[in-house]
């Protein structure tokens, strides 16, 4: 009798691995949904004007450091928006990366969507423009269910890309 | 309030206990071998995972591939083996919980067993990203949320410029390197961490339970390999970056915490992880402190037999030059960080005989808050009570439940620190001086030991295995190890006291005579 309730225990524990190695069953998104990915580095315009040296200031510094320009090292951050249609997805002002606030920024960000014909606008301003998008895009995009619609900033074209 | 929590913990534990104690002899239980049962399920997944790496390829188009040939083509070896290296995995998460949980809330976590708890914490960070980037490796639709939720969470790190998760945006910009890493940190990097832990998690205790009973080795080999034939794992479909995995087979045991990446975010996935953690870690030291008294070594009476070095189950005592010109070479010595005051020393020491008369009851070493003169005592204060019917003292370990309610049913229990406490002289004693007709040790189940040895010791003592020996005048019909798990069928141990007391009663009616002491 011992036996079989010992058969039993181990039958109960491999169930139990069994039975929560793959269920319940997590729904990501819902049939009739998609992802948009939005996710790009780049960095945002120095805040101040790059200075010419003079040439006794060029003479004071060591060799090695004798660049022609001294420019600060801050930058703005950077102003990003997407849009489907009026409807605002995405909004945020991106800090630079860095302790001294030099780096790019970046933004990484997944949206669920329902799937379907969506008017994307994607703006971004690197600089001090308060309104309008120094880089921007706009297209109709048929998004399947399911489909992962990557937006991402080409910095060899500087312009978006919805692939 | 944290007594509480042990409590109502202990409830928890005896009403699971309950059915394991029914299904198995404490011997093959495996709830008294969840450590030991983790490096089992180790030791099969470092086997099965041999088996697997031989065929598996680390790029990001033939890794998912090469796991489809292991399961479908090489199904009979590589699917079984697949399959084993996934189930042991989940059921080491199972083994490593209640594991402790069982140490929280017998409260084996606190003052000198700190460090045993402390250093089992790393062994969980270690062991869930080992699990993690093992399903990263598959390279299916799992392996594609796995990736990039993982991704997410490591760019909340604020030490990265870059972003992880963008590497994942598209197969196009998807790198083999990131498969030569995973490579790494699952096959080499992070086992050889867990394989370190697992040793500093032992090296403080004397003869750490590493390996299961055999039978319980086979039992759970089988059980794993049942699983895996009659439930294969398999994959999902391949990953595809353009895609969006919609419904998933998540493994709950490793994956349990990805859904909150996406209901909270990152950054509050990480303040509950590390909330959590912390909380583990610094339990030892929450209030109240638990007080430890280390036991105490008397020179005038240690002769340096070493039989305490030899049956101290932490390492507690050691022997070390004499310093008080005695014509022995060496003496016992106790270091107070190490000893739980369990008692087992006193157990194990020649000298600790209560039948000494001419000089008071100090042994070569003893227990400040429980010495063996006062457990004469009580003993003979016991004695003294006893009527003209049958009797039988009952020895319990502090704090047993059973031992409660046996002395609330009017039975004369006499405590220990631990069943390893007291020393086979004391029953000899009782039964010779005629305290008791019989006599019931009422520890814990050997795999449940709150001191790990003290029923084993006291099992091969009695049985005259072990030194100190019982004697052999003394009649072991007298004496019952009452090794009831203290956390099951509590209602029966008045009724197994009353058995063993009718069958005292019937063995040796009372006013036969009992051998004398010499």
């Amino acid at each position: 009798m011992r036996l079989f309730r010992e058969i039993f225990a181990y039958a109960l524990f491999a169930a139990i691995v069994g039975l929560l190695s793959v269920w319940p069953r997590y729904a990501l998104v819902d049939a009739e949904e998609a992802i948009i990915s939005l996710s790009f580095s780049h960095a945002g315009k120095r805040v101040g004007e790059c200075r010419t040296l003079s040439q006794e200031e060029l003479n004071e510094l060591p060799p090695n450091m004798r660049k022609p320009t001294d420019c600060p090292r801050e930058r703005h951050p950077v102003r990003v928006e997407l849009r489907s249609g009026d409807d605002l997805l995405y909004k945020d002002l991106l800090a630079p990366s860095g302790i001294w606030a030099d780096g790019k920024a970046n933004v990484y960000c997944r949206i669920v969507v329902p799937a379907g014909i969506h008017e994307i606008f994607v703006g971004m301003n690197d600089g001090v423009i308060e309104d309008g998008f120094a880089f921007q895009n706009q297209a109709s995009v048929d998004i399947r269910p399911g489909r992962n619609l990557v937006i991402h900033f080409d910095e060899q074209s500087q312009q978006f890309l919805f692939q | 309030m944290i007594e509480r929590v042990h409590s109502i913990g202990r409830g928890a534990f005896r009403l699971l206990r309950r059915p394991f104690s029914r299904a198995f002899d404490s011997e093959q239980n495996p709830l008294n071998y969840l450590g030991a049962l983790t490096v089992f399920f180790l030791w099969i997944i470092l086997v099965s995972g041999i088996w697997l790496l031989i065929f598996f390829r680390t790029s990001v188009s033939a890794a998912f591939d090469s796991v489809e040939y292991l399961t479908r083509e090489q199904w009979y070896l590589g699917g079984v083996m697949r399959s084993l290296h996934r189930y042991a995995s989940d059921a080491a998460i199972i083994t490593i919980l209640l594991h402790v949980i069982k140490e929280f809330v017998f409260d084996r976590y606190r003052s000198v067993r700190w460090f045993n708890w402390v250093t089992g914490i790393p062994l969980i960070w270690i062991v869930f990203p080992l699990g993690i980037t093992g399903y990263w490796l598959v390279w299916d639709e799992l392996a594609q949320y796995v990736a990039i939720s993982s991704a997410e969470l490591i760019d909340r790190i604020p030490i990265f410029t870059d972003s992880m998760a963008g590497n994942f945006l598209s197969d196009d910009v998807l790198s083999d390197r990131f498969f030569t890493l995973m490579a790494f940190l699952h096959l080499i990097g992070l086992p050889i961490f867990l394989v370190f832990g697992i040793w500093l998690h032992v090296f403080r205790l004397s003869g750490p339970r590493i390996n299961p009973p055999r039978r319980m080795m086979a039992a759970a080999l089988l059980c794993m390999l049942v699983l895996s034939a009659v439930f294969p794992a398999v994959s999902h479909e391949k990953a595809n970056l353009a895609m969006t995995p919609q419904v998933l087979r998540l493994d709950w045991f490793y994956l349990h915490v990805y859904p909150l990446i996406q209901m909270w975010s990152p950054g509050w996935v990480w303040a509950l992880l590390i909330g959590v953690s912390s909380v583990i870690v610094i339990a030892p030291w929450a209030p109240p402190a638990k007080k430890i008294l280390p036991a105490v070594v008397d020179l005038g009476n240690c002769n340096g037999c070493r039989r305490c070095v030899d049956d101290c189950p932490f390492g507690a005592v050691e022997m070390v030059p004499r310093t008080d010109g005695l014509n022995y070479s060496h003496q016992a010595s106790v270091s107070s960080n190490l000893c739980v005051s369990c008692g087992l020393c006193v157990g194990a020491c020649p000298t600790a005989t209560p039948f000494r008369s001419r000089s008071a009851l100090i042994p070569g070493i003893d227990m400040p808050d429980r010495s063996a003169a006062d457990i004469r005592e009580d003993i003979i204060r016991h004695g003294a009570r006893q009527s003209g019917s049958t009797h039988v003292l009952v020895f319990a370990c502090d704090g047993d439940q059973q031992a409660e309610i046996l002395r609330r049913a009017g039975v004369d229990v006499v405590t220990l620190n631990c069943m390893g406490h007291l020393q086979p002289s004391y029953i000899d004693f009782v039964l010779s001086r005629r305290y008791t007709d019989g006599v019931l040790l009422l520890g814990c189940q050997d795999g449940n030991c709150n001191y790990r040895y003290g029923a084993l010791w006291t099992e091969q003592r009695v049985g005259r295995q072990r030194d100190p020996r019982l004697r052999k005048r003394t009649d072991t019909g007298r004496i019952a190890l009452g090794w009831m798990s203290p956390w099951s069928e509590h209602a029966d141990v008045v009724k197994k006291y009353e058995a063993f007391r009718d069958k005292v009663q019937r063995d040796h009616p009372v006013g036969e005579t009992v051998e004398p002491a010499l």
